[in-house]
């Protein structure tokens, strides 16, 4: 929580796994832009968002995430082909998990972001942290807890 | 284990908004972090001598280094880790300068997140593995498919550096399409002058002792990776020697059975023995041997007794025979071919006398061709008005969208050649958009647009288009209310340019895809056309996508430039560790990896029946190891065990 006016404002913790080619490019170039955001999404890199295992996302919502960004290359654009078609389909299944599990679609965002959206990537945390705020945080009782979860690998 | 942190000020690019006191106060704490230290420029000079002696006095079993994007320096650092007798791969890079300092309001805030997110680096490098490049031998030796410009050139420039290069042809001839053609565009060079020392340095030059020619050969298997490919080419008998006929053509004259020469798009006879074309090379006659009378049981040996060379020279002993070789790489440059004209019945193509595609024109055009290069109606007549349809098959969603580039040019080419065999001829281009590309081009437009005997008219829609005999001419019913009826003697058709239709097969044998539009698929549109996903398999010229001879030479040196740069003879191949690796005990066979790895990198071990990762191919995006249910995939450096770490380190 922080104090922004004498208000109290939730303050969410969001993971993004963002590939290294387009989307971490993208995030790095709105930082050679200096667009400040909020600071609430912590950034993992992986090589390509098809890396991105639907584990690691309940990890996250587990160890305390209120919300989860998955950002991949425009599709077309994967330095590997593909791997942005397979993370738009495993995020499509794991909203369906998601949902059964009571936890709202929009804590779980996958959208796409090239090496020159800085922008882009900017409006992305923004809203993102906006649209987490509104909903508060996770009520995991509701959830799972962490010892339920299988570690894979 | 001894993890140790270093925190680069970056100047004051970083230390002007994170605040290394209030980090070091969060991290430092932390369980096994042995030392924090901070730095004014660790990619300085100063820097990285700091790093490297620092490293070497502290001995850390791992290290992070929070600093500017590892985009930027992840690279610089690990080369001062290997310096510094350390594995670099023990090492995790936290980006605070552009994902931190640079777009995070507040020194309080920005220095909460860095030490979040070194927090997951922490965590994290714990779980890294030291990685090691392997090396494996391999061949620097080629195999080009396709003796065309783009397939010859490549040969040439491989051969010029002493290795060995198998260049396998399907046809009797090299020199690909323009071989056939008289002219070329933009500035209607002659095209047998321009081939010819290329097709010369090939068959005779200095080099040819690294070239190894195979025509009439197609590859039926490939088998390997890059490196290390096994082809295997079947040879199909020419029934002459290749190195000792000296081309004199007496067996031809001399042979009693006509049939229809392909050469000339069945539009003169040739002999069952013959040389595709006047001036064909390898200048070597070969037997077609469905038409020769000995298939037919007879004992005809009329070409070999007028062989002045004597015996040995005409083999009807040749048989198919499939040979193998060993080598690198394998550039694919197999051509296209025209969209069928056919497919559009009523433009009238192979069923109105007079109507001719763009090919078979090019031959009537040829002093090699079926005329002589002389033009004559069928029925024997001096052409009055010649018509160029463009755009045939192209810009059409009914047929092919894509527009070749250069169709419009060789109709120019036409107009300027049928102007000089026949000054003062009509001649009539239709077309739906006319394309020029390039510095040389517009010339050649303006000399066809120039011509005052020439007509230009812009149709909206092939099919409105209608061509048939009317008795003694072609009517060609333009569906446009001002122009009516044109009347030609000859129609041109220039259709698009389509793949061919056995690039199916070839990518199948060779385990390549194909785009949307059936040509080979490239790696990337515009940054790596001639590379495919299979690495050490290039594409070269019109099998990739429509292309001018140019442009098609030009890939065909880019794809050699690629095995130069590559595979350097005496050296072994470097193999990146990043790659995925497969638990045979966890694994349970379900082969999701195999249908989804898009490099083909993974395959069936035909012993144990389970997936084994070919760590050439591989290239390390992990799709694998994300779709693996039993968790028996893992990608090296990105393991679960490292990523479930950092998340939880962030979380922290």
């Amino acid at each position: 929580m922080s104090e922004d006016d004498g208000r109290v404002v939730f303050e969410p913790k969001i993971v993004g796994f963002l590939c290294n080619w387009c989307s971490y490019a993208g995030a790095d170039k709105a930082g050679g832009l200096q667009r400040s955001y909020p600071p609430n999404v912590n950034i993992i890199r992986v090589m390509c968002s098809g890396r991105v295992d639907p584990q690691f996302v309940l990890k996250a919502y587990s160890a305390g995430a209120d919300g989860v960004l998955i950002l991949a290359c425009h599709l077309g654009d994967c330095h590997y082909k593909e791997g942005n078609y397979h993370a738009m389909q495993r995020h499509r299944m794991l909203l369906r998990i998601l949902s059964e599990h009571g936890i709202e679609n929009e804590r779980c965002r996958f959208d796409y972001v090239s090496a020159a959206d800085g922008d882009k990537f900017v409006k992305i945390m923004n809203e993102m942290v906006y649209t987490i705020r509104e909903l508060g945080p996770m009520d995991r009782l509701n959830c799972w807890s962490d010892n339920k979860l299988k570690q894979g690998g | 284990m001894k993890i140790g942190v270093y925190f680069c000020n970056c100047a004051s690019n970083i230390s002007d908004k994170v605040d290394s006191q209030r980090v070091r106060a969060v991290v430092g704490s932390l369980e096994d972090v042995a030392y924090f230290k901070t730095n004014e420029l660790m990619c300085s000079e100063d820097g990285k001598k700091f790093l490297h002696d620092d490293i070497l006095e502290e001995r850390p079993d791992r290290i992070v280094i929070a600093a500017c994007s590892p985009r930027d320096h992840e690279k610089t650092f690990m080369r001062v880790l290997s310096g510094a007798e350390m594995n670099p791969y023990l090492m995790q890079m936290v980006n605070i300068r552009e994902q931190v300092a640079w777009v995070t309001e507040g020194v309080g805030r920005a220095s909460t997140k860095a030490s979040s997110l070194i927090k997951g680096a922490v965590s994290r490098v714990r779980f890294h593995k030291p990685l090691h490049r392997k090396s494996i031998d391999m061949s620097p030796d080629v195999m080009v498919i396709g003796a065309g410009p783009a397939g010859l050139k490549a040969a040439l420039t491989i051969a010029e550096t002493g290795r060995k290069v198998t260049l396998v042809e399907k046809r009797p001839v090299i020199g690909g399409q323009p071989a056939l053609y008289e002219e070329v565009f933009p500035n209607l060079e002659c095209a047998p002058c321009m081939l010819e020392p290329i097709l010369n340095d090939v068959l005779h030059g200095e080099y040819a002792g690294n070239i190894e020619l195979l025509t009439l050969s197609e590859v039926v298997e490939l088998n390997g990776f890059y490196g290390n490919f096994i082809a295997k080419i079947r040879k199909t008998p020419r029934y002459a020697d290749l190195n000792q006929c000296i081309g004199c053509g007496d067996c031809i004259g001399v042979c009693p059975v006509d049939v229809k020469n392909e050469f000339n798009n069945g539009m003169d006879n040739r002999k069952a023995i013959s040389l595709s074309f006047a001036g064909a090379l390898p200048n070597v006659p070969f037997i077609d041997m469905k038409a020769c009378l000995r298939a037919k049981g007879e004992d005809c040996r009329l070409c070999e007794q007028a062989c002045p060379l004597g015996e040995g020279i005409i083999r009807y002993d040749d048989e198919e025979t499939i040979v193998e070789r060993h080598v690198g790489a394998v550039i694919v440059a197999v051509g296209a071919s025209l969209f069928d004209a056919g497919l559009i019945p009523k433009l009238g193509a192979g069923t109105v006398a007079d109507v001719y595609t763009s090919f078979e024109f090019e031959r009537l055009l040829s002093s090699t061709g079926p005329t002589g290069g002389k033009l004559r109606t069928r029925s024997g007549r001096t052409p009055e008005t010649i018509a160029i349809v463009h755009c045939v098959g192209s810009l059409d969603s009914n047929h092919n969208e894509h527009c070749s580039g250069i169709c419009c040019l060789n109709a120019f080419k036409f107009n300027v050649m049928i102007e000089h065999r026949l000054p003062g001829i009509q001649i009539h281009h239709l077309y739906k958009e006319l394309v020029y590309p390039g510095k040389e081009e517009y010339a050649l437009y303006q000399r066809a647009l120039s011509n005052p005997n020439a007509v230009f008219t812009r149709y909206s829609d092939i099919d409105t288009i209608e061509i048939t005999s009317t008795g003694d001419c072609i009517g060609i019913k333009t569906g446009l209310p001002e122009t009516g009826v044109i009347r030609a003697d000859m129609v041109v058709l220039c259709p698009a340019v389509v793949p061919s239709k056995d690039i199916g097969e070839l990518s199948r044998v060779l385990d390549i895809t194909e785009d949307m539009y059936g040509f080979f698929e490239e790696l990337h549109g515009r940054l790596d056309s001639v590379r495919t996903k299979v690495r050490g398999i290039y594409i070269s010229g019109a099998c990739q996508s429509p292309v001018n001879i140019a442009q098609a030479v030009n890939q065909g040196q880019a794809a050699a430039g690629y095995v130069l740069s590559g595979l350097i003879a005496g050296k072994q191949l470097e193999i990146e560790p990043l790659t995925a690796s497969v638990d045979k005990d966890r694994c349970s066979g379900c082969r999701v990896c195999l249908f989804l790895c898009p490099y083909k990198a993974v395959f069936l071990d035909a012993e144990t029946q389970r997936p084994s990762v070919n760590e050439v191919l591989c290239q390390g995006c992990g799709i694998c190891v994300a779709a693996c249910p039993s968790g028996a995939m893992s990608s090296n450096h990105f393991t679960n065990d490292a990523i479930f770490a950092e998340i939880e380190g962030v979380l922290k």
